[in-house]
């Protein structure tokens, strides 16, 4: 595929993300910080966010599985990843992330759980189209094109 | 040298701009305040390894010198607030830091901090704990600014009574620095209490003194919410204005101070 194509392919792709609620202004931020002198700064923060992510999730699923469960753990580690997700613009899983946390208040474990679910596909719905959009961008600089910005 | 002389040379702002040999008759232009900048050192502080990482690129790209720590007790051995203040302490310090270059080393970096730019929520020491400890220092003229994902009236108002320069609402946004920015950049466009002699001295007075105005504005915004949960999108737009409430001190309530300026 030529350059061209593959740029309209990344913007479509981009602004879908958007539309979809899957991310907001706050990815374009962060872009907004990449330049040459910093030129992976976004795949760095947000591999960050995975790296992070997956360890609360995995943490999360483990606290939340124990016979007395610790709300005020399962509390602070939804607020971390509501935090993280909201810094780099994962959208859906901060949203997720603020119902959970209305359970927590409430200790209701039927709650968490569903809401735990929730967290997780979000997560992986978006790490999926991150990467995605990722692979996109290296094809276009393989390609010999520049990335476009999407307002 | 009268007293009320020496209380200028002792604040911060008057310090700052010695160093910065400022031409305080121009108008400051954009590369005035980049070469100004420069010469800014923000402490950030940040129990969260993504904001620390993005909060030292949002510093970066706004031409400020910054360094990093992971905690409020961090943030104190760096100042050199903690009891037991050996050379030790600082290289145990860099290895959680994120330190921009500098050919300055650690002690005399740390006594060039301009700014110190905390989050509320860490484990251990709190943001507004290490606000507490930081006015009650010989640090008390750095401006510190608190940062919150949540955004709770009573906690802004606390943090700006407690003497915080800012209250911003995370994620931070190059405009919040922006903003940021002209507050502690250009005190003469944005007030006069800087020459203040009694706000020299008298800092939480006029701290509290501008805090009613936020209060009252706040009070106002939030009774429309209805909830006690902020974390909604309908809030979004009160989360927006109050944010900017947080950030735009407005400058009349200060303003009558310019009667009791000190002359030069």
């Amino acid at each position: 595929m030529e350059v061209g194509q593959l740029q309209e392919r990344f913007v479509d792709y981009t602004k879908s993300l958007f539309c979809e609620g899957f991310l907001d202004d706050q990815f374009l931020q962060l872009q907004q910080l990449q330049d040459e002198s910093n030129p992976d700064f976004v795949v760095e923060v947000v591999s960050l966010f995975f790296e992070d992510s997956e360890k609360l999730l995995n943490d999360l699923t483990k606290t939340l599985d124990q016979q007395f469960v610790d709300y005020k753990r399962v509390d602070a580690q939804v607020h971390q990843l509501k935090g993280s997700s909201s810094s780099i613009g994962a959208q859906r899983v901060k949203n997720a992330c603020i119902g959970f946390r209305n359970f927590c208040e409430e200790q209701n474990i039927e709650g968490c759980l569903r809401c735990l679910h929730q967290v997780k596909q979000e997560y992986s719905l978006v790490k999926n189209k991150l990467q995605t959009l990722f692979r996109l961008e290296q094809q276009i600089v393989a390609a010999g094109g520049a990335i476009p910005m999407v307002e | 040298m009268d007293s009320a002389t020496e209380n200028l040379r002792g604040s911060f702002l008057y310090q700052l701009f010695d160093s910065m040999d400022l031409n305080l008759e121009s108008d400051g232009n954009q590369n005035e305040q980049e070469q100004q900048k420069r010469h800014l050192h923000v402490l950030a502080v940040d129990d969260s390894h993504i904001d620390r990482k993005l909060l030292e690129r949002l510093l970066t790209v706004s031409s400020y010198q910054v360094t990093c720590v992971d905690s409020g007790d961090k943030a104190l051995e760096y100042l050199g607030l903690l009891e037991n203040t050996d050379n030790d302490s600082t290289t145990s310090c860099s290895s959680s830091c994120c330190t921009s270059s500098s050919s300055l080393s650690p002690q005399q970096e740390a006594s060039k901090v301009n700014l110190i730019m905390t989050d509320y929520s860490m484990p251990g020491m709190s943001g507004y704990d290490l606000l507490k400890r930081v006015k009650e220092s010989s640090w008390k003229n750095v401006p510190v600014v608190v940062m919150s994902s949540e955004n709770v009236p009573s906690r802004i108002n606390m943090c700006l009574e407690g003497g915080a320069e800012q209250f911003l609402l995370k994620p931070v946004k190059l405009s919040d620095l922006r903003e940021l920015q002209s507050h502690i950049l250009n005190p003469l466009s944005n007030s006069c209490k800087h020459f203040d002699d009694s706000f020299v001295d008298d800092n939480t007075n006029n701290g509290s003194h501008s805090c009613k105005h936020f209060d009252d504005s706040f009070v106002d915004d939030n009774t429309n919410n209805g909830n006690d949960n902020n974390d909604n999108d309908s809030d979004k737009k009160n989360n927006n204005s109050n944010k900017r409430k947080a950030m735009s001190p407005d400058c009349s309530e200060r303003r009558p101070k310019i009667t009791e300026l000190v002359v030069l």
